[in-house]
């Protein structure tokens, strides 16, 4: 305990060691790389190529080894360590947040749509029956209104 | 977009893992005059083959155990389909102009 409080001046007064510098750069690739891409998901507006985040996110977590290979104080550990998880973390996140219908499922250009009947928002019967003769588009949604 | 549904006489549906209660709460808020259906169940969606196998398909906040795929489609008279966006991101917006664009093509050739 008091050693630590000793050491703290210490801590203050020496110049920042490299890898703590690469560490601290890697993190806020991190970090930043992370913000661009939750603010374009709440915008609903993420690019169809994912690659660039990825590439990113994977140069965040390599910077981070690199900063412990130069040797980083144990306080500047923690952004590589941060770094490392971010960049690897989030690349497995994007990769797998994909999605995909079976294709010998999905129904085709040229298919005829199945009969179907729900309840509508003023909890109506509907049929499909009745669009015959109509032109008709569909919307399927995911999100809610 | 309302206008060139009328003026085609195009009939508007949309199909959600909303309850009717949802739809009607959302109906509210944003006037759509399209037939708003709810497939909590997804029977329709799995009638057109559009349910999300992906691993995200329906995070912990919803109700449903899976999403549908967003997708649009258009189909004629006799109930063939004669065009289809199927969304390859389900983070993305389907296009008011791509929309009005297939109309114009298939619709209105017809």
């Amino acid at each position: 305990m008091f050693t630590l409080l000793t050491d703290l001046p210490d801590f203050a007064m020496k110049p920042m060691k490299t890898g703590t510098k690469i560490g601290l750069a890697a993190f806020v690739l991190a970090l930043v790389t992370a913000r661009y891409w939750f603010y374009l998901a709440s915008e609903v507006a993420l690019p169809e190529s994912r690659v660039w985040f990825v590439v990113a996110f994977l140069l965040a977590a390599s910077l981070g080894v690199y900063a412990f290979v130069k040797r980083t104080s144990w306080l500047g550990a923690i952004p590589p360590i941060g770094a490392i998880v971010i960049g690897l973390f989030l690349p497995f996140t994007i990769a797998v947040s994909s999605q995909s219908v079976e294709a010998n499922r999905v129904i085709a250009v040229g298919d005829t749509i199945p009969s179907f009947s729900a309840v509508d928002g003023s909890n109506n019967a509907f049929d499909s029956s009745s669009l015959n003769g109509h032109l008709v588009l569909i919307k399927f949604f995911r999100a809610h209104w | 977009m309302r206008a060139e549904f009328d003026r085609r006489g195009v009939q508007v549906l949309t199909v959600s893992v909303d309850s009717p209660e949802e739809i009607a709460e959302g109906r509210h808020m944003h006037g759509s005059q399209a037939t708003m259906l709810s497939d909590t169940g997804l029977q329709i969606t799995d009638a057109f083959g559009l349910r999300n196998t992906g691993f995200h398909s329906a995070p912990g906040s919803e109700e449903a155990e899976a999403l549908p795929v967003p997708a649009t489609l258009l189909i004629d008279r006799s109930g063939k389909v004669l065009w289809m966006d199927l969304s390859e991101d389900y983070q993305r917006r389907s296009d008011p102009s791509v929309v009005l664009a297939a109309m114009q093509a298939h619709f209105d050739t017809l």
